[in-house]
């Protein structure tokens, strides 16, 4: 049996089919962005009408980070899996102290005129880190929850600044990531019970120290035409405009509901709404499932990854895809409440954008340092 | 350990089987919301985003302009901006926990750059509707204000602000004619007046249109809206003359003054047509600032007051007796030496005497000749005489509460004291309208016309909807008949009449004065201290050209007399409506109005033409002018030009360019002329324009 041996150059395993879909969705994005934001043309707020210039701006830095990423062997990330988990943290905690406002949540820094928001990148520092952890304890046999307590710590720290800040969306895709990443790990079952159990018990507590603008967002959700021009505002015109697009959709710049600006944060949060309601429900089967081969596919390359690290490190950014867009999407098909999570590649924004492609970049990097065969056996 | 392998590489399977699985929902769950929002229930939704654009509007069209004959504007609408909150917008999106917060501090702010009171605009704020006035009439100053406010730019703008245009009614004469025009209340409806009465047309069509709005509630494009000019509202033209209900408003205010009156009214009209050519009523009001005025004094007096006429009925019951042949001119009659008694009653005469002939009994306003004539005539026909002169019936202008006057109160005949006093005026009520009226059918050789106070209404495109034109109502008197009474009162003006005073130098004049007891509504008896002194009369005799009646209640100061009150107003006005129109003292040639305005302005050929057009009936044919300006203007012949499509007006105003006599049928654009385009017709010629209303 071959042991951590690369078949051939890693060159020669360039992962084709994660690159295009990658490559589809961002350029589907900017189109998408282009359409949204056309309504301000000609207004006051005719700057948003560039925006999307802006994206592929971030797109081209994001892809060269990610191939810088990507190239480097992630034996070297995991070296410095601690530091650049420190590293987040810090940048969390540099928020915290002196975030300027930005629409009631402090979550960026500025650094002259270029501000990022830590709270995006801390997602895969955090995958790192805890791949990092699993992958130093070489154990086999199944685990206990005392055994999962440190990288729960890992995950804990980040996840409460974020919540502070206050990012609840930020803070419960950070959770959710870590259980996906727990539910590949072997466990005991007794542990997994127990797991079940206490989160019964914790939810409830958590929801009580929620803050007033969380809980209303999550009661609208469970009764969204209750309030139309409150809360429920955005799912419901989200909705609107995505029924608009009926089957086959309204046409390329033709989606009446954005153009008349009934859809509120078309660019950053509901772009989706946008692409379906000009898309119709071709459009927006393509998009989740271009969405959903990215998922699995990452999942494909966990199995096939040379060592835990590397199968982890892809759950994990798999994982961060995944709840990106099942929560953006679902928020807009009014299956999940509105939680400000951006849709990967879709909505506009640097940080997003850039750590969307940093996510694809290391599921590039673990693909083509994968093993010739399939053996998951060893490494999980 | 092969076993134990195998069991791992089983467990990893079915744990990365669960993880796709679950991933796989999760996105099944998302695409399945997507099928059924966009396929299942797409209808439903796209109904729901069709809703959410299109909004129903109620446009309100311009409201008519109201213009004297000559076009001089009484009323005209302007827009003037008002500022409404949609609350809705404004606090959308705002946390409910912090709505209580942002009402307040937006209320400050709107109250501050409003000049409101705080509270009104939090309450305002806090119905949360839609749509509410915050202020009405807003000056340019406050509109700046709001759009400061609404800025996008600044840093906390107010949303939900809108400035719209709000038609407001300016009446540039002020209180000119106001008693005829009324107002326009806040909410753009008419409240007395012609205001009142043709509230609809000049309104206009309140279309719904529908328009598709963006989330701000701005329109954006709208479907189906007409021309705005279609749907605004009809301009009405009024008979009345600026000029002339100058002259009379400012004459019935000196009498007003002079004898410390509680109120008056005048009315010229002219007898030929039966066009009221100014109606005065006095008080008045500034109709700009209704709000400051009395309800007393915005009434038309004119055709809402009804008073007992006293003598001025004479003319009437003398008119009936004359056509029944109850009495002849010359029968004379005697006038028991100024006191005669008819059943409980005793009738006095002012000027006791012994034999009267009519002309004299009207000269001298003897109560007992008269009431002797209008036993002889007997109730029945008296009662008939006075419906036939239009005395107990409304005129049927278009005015609001217009008074038909009574006639017979109890509903049954008169018993003889009743006819007696009904002869003289007395336990008779009349409007002055019906008043002017009746003597314009003795005047008008004993035809009743129709009053005609509307001359013309036209659409806002200017296609002419509605012409007046002069219609009889009846034969009232035969015309020797109605000669021989205007001769008779004509009497009443010269020598030693009670109505001397309303002479006119170089006309005569044919009139009578009247003063009547006022009933003292306590006691329900005349009294001795209140009176209405009136005149009513018509002048030039031979052809009359205007009816001015003069009514002043209640004069106190002085002399209280008909003849002294109200005669000299009617002198005053007759005379300078006389000059103003260009008759020339009796004696030489009388002009025409349309003769008298070519020559005064001969500069201008077409206006001459299209005055001489002028279609009152004059006994000289208008068109003896027309060849005469062919004369005058050069060439003689000139080729017809293709008018066809031309509006109305402007086909008549090309027509009298050529000095050519434009004859018009029809409303709407230029169909066919005859003679047709491209022929060549000397000028003078008539025109005949045959108009199509668009399809």
């Amino acid at each position: 049996m071959m042991r951590g041996g690369l078949a051939g150059r890693p060159r020669d395993h360039f992962d084709w089919p994660l690159f295009i879909a990658a490559a589809l969705i961002a350029v589907l994005g900017v189109v998408n962005l282009y359409s949204a934001t056309s309504v301000y043309l000609g207004t006051s707020r005719a700057a948003l009408a560039e925006i999307y210039i802006n994206q592929v701006y971030w797109l081209a830095i994001g892809g060269v980070a990610g191939a810088v990423v990507a190239a480097i062997d992630y034996r070297h990330i995991e070296r410095f899996a601690y530091v650049i988990y420190t590293l987040g943290v810090f940048s969390l905690i540099v928020v915290a102290v002196l975030a300027r406002d930005v629409r009631g949540a402090a979550r960026w820094i500025n650094i002259g005129s270029f501000s990022f928001q830590p709270s995006e990148f801390m997602k895969l520092c955090l995958v790192i880190a805890v791949a990092k952890y699993l992958h130093d304890d070489p154990r086999s046999e199944p685990r206990t929850l005392k055994d999962m307590a440190i990288p729960a710590v890992l995950v804990a720290v980040p996840t409460a600044l974020v919540v502070r800040q206050p990012d609840l969306g930020t803070g419960i895709i950070m959770t959710l990531v870590f259980g996906a990443i727990v539910a590949l790990t072997r466990m005991r079952r007794s542990s997994v019970l127990i797991f079940v159990v206490s989160m019964a018990v914790i939810l409830p507590v958590a929801w009580q120290y929620a803050l007033p603008y969380q809980r209303a967002r999550l009661t609208s959700f469970l009764n969204p035409t209750a309030d139309l021009t409150g809360i429920g505002y955005h799912a419901h015109h989200a909705r609107v405009a995505i029924g608009n697009g009926g089957l086959l959709g309204q046409g390329f710049t033709q989606g009446m509901q954005n153009q008349y600006r009934f859809l509120p944060d078309q660019y950053s949060d509901f772009p989706f709404p946008v692409f379906a309601e000009e898309w119709g429900f071709v459009g927006s089967m393509v998009l989740i499932g271009l969405y959903a081969f990215l998922v699995l596919w990452s999942v494909r390359i966990a199995a096939r990854a040379r060592d835990r690290f590397g199968a982890v490190l892809a759950v994990g950014c798999g994982a961060v895809i995944f709840w990106h867009a099942i929560f953006n999407l679902g928020m807009a098909a009014g299956v999940l409440p509105v939680v400000g999570i951006t849709l990967p590649l879709f909505s506009y924004g640097g940080s997003s954008v850039t750590t969307v492609l940093l996510a694809v970049a290391l599921l590039m990097n673990v693909s083509m340092r994968r093993n010739a065969t399939f053996s998951p056996v060893e490494r999980l | 350990m092969k076993n134990l392998e195998l069991g791992r590489a089983q467990g990893v399977r079915t744990r990365m089987g669960v993880l796709c699985g679950t991933l796989a929902l999760g996105l099944s769950l998302v695409l399945t919301g997507a099928y059924n929002i966009q396929v299942r229930d797409t209808d439903g939704w796209r109904a729901l985003a069709e809703k959410q654009r299109l909004r129903r509007l109620h446009v309100t069209p311009k409201r008519g302009t109201v213009t004297d004959r000559n076009g001089t504007p009484l009323a005209v609408s302007v827009e003037v901006p008002s500022v409404s909150v949609d609350a809705i917008e404004m606090l959308r999106g705002i946390d409910e926990a912090y709505v209580p917060m942002r009402i307040e501090q937006y209320g400050e702010r709107i109250a501050a750059a409003l000049g409101l009171p705080v509270e009104d605009v939090v309450e305002k704020i806090s119905r949360r509707r839609r749509f509410a006035w915050l202020k009405r009439r807003v000056t340019p100053d406050e509109v700046e204000a709001v759009r400061a406010l609404g800025d996008p730019s600044e840093r906390y703008p107010v949303r939900g602000l809108n400035v719209e245009g709000e038609g407001q009614r300016f009446y540039p004469q002020r209180e000119l004619a106001a008693n005829v025009l009324g107002f326009v209340d806040n909410d753009g409806q008419g409240r007395e007046g012609i205001e009142l009465s043709l509230n609809e047309e000049l309104t206009g069509k309140r279309e719904e249109i529908r328009g598709v709005r963006d989330r701000a509630g701005r329109l954006i494009f709208s479907e189906g809206v007409e021309d705005e000019a279609a749907l605004a509202g009809h301009n009405v033209e009024l008979t009345i003359d600026q000029n002339i209900q100058f002259i009379a408003e400012r004459e019935l205010g000196i009498a007003m003054k002079t004898h410390e009156a509680a109120g008056g009214s005048v009315i010229v009209l002219d007898p030929s047509t039966g066009e009221i050519l100014a109606m005065a009523s006095a008080p008045g009001f500034n109709p700009n600032d209704y709000g400051a005025s009395e309800a007393d004094g915005r009434r038309n007096r004119a055709t809402a007051d009804r008073f007992e006429p006293g003598s001025s009925m004479k003319v009437f019951s003398m008119a009936t007796a004359l056509a029944q042949k109850s009495v002849e001119p010359t029968t004379q009659i005697y006038c028991e030496e100024g006191h005669m008694p008819i059943d409980n009653v005793v009738i006095h005469d002012t000027h006791p005497a012994k034999w009267l002939s009519p002309t004299q009994i009207l000269q001298v306003s003897s109560n007992i000749g008269m009431a002797k004539i209008a036993l002889a005539l007997g109730p029945r026909r008296l009662y008939e005489g006075f419906r036939r002169f239009g005395f107990g019936e409304r005129s049927g202008v278009p005015v609001p509460y217009e008074a038909s006057g009574v006639l017979r109160p109890r509903a049954r005949d008169w018993v003889p004291v009743e006819t007696a006093s009904a002869a003289f005026g007395q336990g008779v009520s009349v409007t002055n309208l019906q008043l002017a009226l009746a003597l314009g059918a003795v005047a008008n050789r004993g035809r009743l016309l129709e009053p005609v106070l509307v001359r013309k209404i036209t659409d806002g495109t200017g296609v002419v909807l509605n012409e007046t034109t002069t219609k009889v109502r009846r034969r009232v008197v035969s015309a020797e008949t109605a000669r021989l009474v205007g001769e008779m009162i004509a009497s009443v003006t010269e020598g030693e009449g009670t109505g001397k005073e309303a002479a006119v130098p170089g006309f005569r004049v044919a009139g009578k004065t009247a003063t009547a007891q006022k009933i003292d509504p306590a006691t329900g008896r005349y009294n001795d201290t209140t009176y209405v002194a009136s005149f009513v009369g018509f002048v030039p005799v031979d052809k009359p050209r205007l009816v001015i009646s003069v009514v002043v209640d209640e004069p106190m100061a002085g002399t209280t007399a008909g003849g002294a009150v109200a005669a000299p107003v009617f002198r005053r006005v007759a005379e300078q409506t006389l000059r103003y129109l260009g008759v020339r003292p009796e004696g030489t040639q009388n002009a025409k109005l349309a003769d008298v305005a070519a020559y005064a302005d001969g500069q201008d050929p077409a206006k001459a033409a299209y005055q001489a057009l002028d279609p009152r009936p004059a006994s000289s044919a208008p068109a003896a002018v027309v060849p005469a300006l062919g004369a005058r203007g050069g060439g003689t012949q000139v080729r017809l030009p293709d008018l066809a499509g031309f509006p109305v007006r402007d086909a008549i105003q090309k027509a009298l360019e050529l000095e050519l006599v434009p004859i018009v049928e029809g409303t709407g654009k230029l169909d066919s002329m005859d003679p047709p385009a491209g022929s060549l017709v000397p000028k003078g010629a008539k025109l005949t324009l045959i108009f199509e209303p668009p399809t």
